[in-house]
């Protein structure tokens, strides 16, 4: 039994998900500290949005543990303290921006004047201010990306899931996500995130680099680096995985 | 359960209507045209019709003629008076009394011979007319035992048919039609709405943001109802008002009974369409369910023929439709003009469907994280 400990936010031991006879998720091991930005970088296929999906209680472990919060991944009492942004856009097309985010704002419970509040903010952060009453179906792709990250921070989560959050966002938006990670970090939340993109994974103070469902290194991007004795993440990736093949 | 997380639930499916205006036109156009194009075009055939024959004759004209009855549209039992045959049609445990009044066969014979004082010589049939269908065809199978029994005499027979209906005073094939259409409509959309709509938040991931939040798959579930309650309410009024302006449908007991039944029969549908939807995984394969949905409703739940009238190794089957209560608890509110103590079975009935799916519908979307 893992015990919860205040300053650990997310904290797995030996967490395993099988499909069938597939290992989606092998043997994960994770202490991840209040206030890190935490990036589980790996390629398509190799568990992250798996171990992400048991951290917010919606896929069930085959065996293993997940404690997020000191409470178990996905109970009730942690939910409201979680935000999760899924790889999909997973809005409702035929609503407004701001249905979407009223819709999201009352189910967190939030007052009527704080949701308006926080929309405010976080529109303008986002730049979709004047798309505020647009139907979800008349916007970009990188539009509606903006708006499901929007959702998934109006109730001010402690701990942050985002999935894959700047797949087909343009590289400026992507500088400016990194920006408000940075600043959501500085206020304390706990941010886990898990992308492809290895030159992003910079900007974490924490990276696990997954293969196979296994967790192949973890450290700091420098120090991943380092111990592969590469240039570069994607380089340092390359070779941690020839050495288990090995 | 929390009651705003349901609501914003609610208001998140009707605003999304507001912008959907195919759904709206599907909502609004497609009851009204099944009304028209069934009401036009359908015309069937019943058989195993209870009824209760009266013979206070007993003489050969009438034995004659009980002897020549239809066996196959028929199912005929023998009852001592006509008022507890009446009785009978009135508690609906046969769809109609044919009495033979005292003295007949000796009435007709003394108008055969000229006495124009002879007694009657007219056969009463005091049917359930909330199902037209039903009590033409028992007039019509009485008109031709009369008819063959002349045939066989070899003369012509100065008997009439006089039709005393029990209820449905005055009623025609659309009164008896629109009450089932109605439970028809909102079943059907209802069910297909909400599978579609929940095949949606399954493939959009909408579905699983909401499980990530502190939302309870109760709320979820109750948001649906509460929309598609209201949603299946306003198309009975609908209905209510097209059938009475433009086909003067008699409606005689009152409108908020069939208003509760048409809420529970949605609620039924919603809790079937989230069900149906955790066995489709897109929308392309949830549209296979609407023959499953549209054939057992369509010929068990007994909107165009009574379920009496269905032979009886298929009967059981309706008894497990939900719409076969709806249908018949419509009729009874708006032709019979029964009040809730003749409809409690009816209700009571869909009540435990709807409890029993939203407690499946409810354990479907737990069991979507295994």
């Amino acid at each position: 039994m893992i015990a919860g400990n205040g300053q650990i936010a997310v904290e797995t031991r030996q967490l395993v998900k099988r499909f069938g006879r597939f290992t989606a998720v092998d043997r994960l091991d994770l202490s991840i500290q209040r206030g890190e930005t935490y990036g589980m970088l790996g390629p398509n296929g190799s568990g992250k949005t798996t171990a992400i999906k048991m951290l917010c209680g919606l896929l069930k472990p085959t065996s293993g543990e997940a404690l997020v919060l000191g409470e178990k991944a996905g109970h009730r009492s942690v939910r409201p303290r979680v935000g999760y942004m899924p790889q999909d856009i997973a809005l409702y097309v035929d609503l407004t921006v701001h249905d979407n985010i009223r819709l999201y704002g009352e189910i967190y419970g939030m007052s009527r004047g704080d949701i308006e509040r926080e929309e405010h903010e976080l529109l303008s952060f986002v730049d979709l201010e004047e798309w505020r009453n647009a139907s979800i179906s008349t916007l970009s792709g990188g539009m509606q990306h903006r708006v499901s990250l929007a959702c998934s921070l109006l109730h001010r989560p402690e701990v942050l899931f985002l999935d894959e959050p700047t797949v087909g966002v343009d590289p400026e938006l992507r500088a400016s996500f990194w920006e408000y990670f940075e600043a959501l970090r500085e206020r304390g939340v706990t941010v886990i995130i898990t992308t492809h993109y290895m030159d992003e994974a910079n900007n974490c103070s924490r990276i696990g680099l997954l293969r196979n469902g296994q967790l192949i290194a973890e450290g700091s991007p420098r120090e991943v680096v380092e111990s592969a004795g590469a240039a570069n993440l994607e380089e340092a990736f390359l070779r941690l995985a020839q050495r288990r093949q090995s | 359960m929390n009651p705003r997380r349901a609501f914003a639930v609610t208001r998140r499916i009707l605003t999304g209507l507001h912008h959907d205006r195919r759904t709206i036109a599907l909502i609004v156009i497609a009851p009204i045209l099944s009304m028209f194009i069934f009401g036009i075009a359908f015309s069937g055939s019943v058989s195993n019709v209870a009824v209760g024959v009266v013979n206070q004759d007993d003489g050969l004209v009438s034995l004659g003629i009980i002897s020549n009855l239809d066996d196959d549209t028929l199912d005929i039992h023998y009852v001592d008076d006509v008022e507890a045959a009446v009785v009978e049609v009135e508690d609906g445990d046969s769809w109609a009394a044919i009495v033979f009044p005292p003295g007949f066969t000796a009435s007709v014979m003394a108008k055969v011979n000229g006495d124009s004082n002879a007694g009657s010589t007219a056969i009463t049939v005091r049917a359930d007319k909330s199902n037209v269908n039903v009590a033409i065809e028992v007039i019509r199978a009485v008109t031709d035992a009369a008819m063959q029994t002349m045939t066989q005499q070899g003369r012509e027979l100065p008997i009439s048919v006089e039709d005393e209906p029990v209820y449905g005073e005055g009623a025609d094939f659309m009164d008896f039609f629109v009450p089932g259409i109605m439970a028809f409509a909102v079943f059907l959309l209802t069910t297909l709405l909400t599978l579609l709509s929940f095949v949606g938040e399954r493939t959009s991931g909408t579905l699983e943001r909401l499980r990530a939040s502190p939302i309870r798959e109760s709320e979820i579930v109750v948001g649906y109802a509460i929309a598609f309650g209201v949603i299946g309410m306003l198309q009975a009024s609908l209905l209510l008002v097209i059938a009475t302006l433009v086909f003067d449908i008699t409606i005689v007991g009152n409108p908020f009974l069939a208003y509760l039944i048409i809420a529970l029969l949605a609620v039924v549908s919603v809790s079937l369409g989230i069900l149906l939807s955790s066995a489709a995984k897109r929308e392309a394969q949830a549209v296979q369910f609407i023959p499953l949905i549209i054939l057992p409703t369509f010929l068990l739940a007994g909107i165009f023929w009574p379920i009496e009238a269905i032979p009886s190794w298929l009967r059981p089957l309706s008894y497990v439709i939900p719409p076969s209560y709806a249908v018949e608890g419509m009729r009874s509110v708006m032709l019979r003009g029964w009040g809730f103590g003749g409809i409690w079975i009816e209700v009571v009935a869909l009540l435990g469907f709807a409890l029993v799916f939203l407690f499946l519908s409810v354990k479907s979307l737990q069991r979507t994280s295994a």
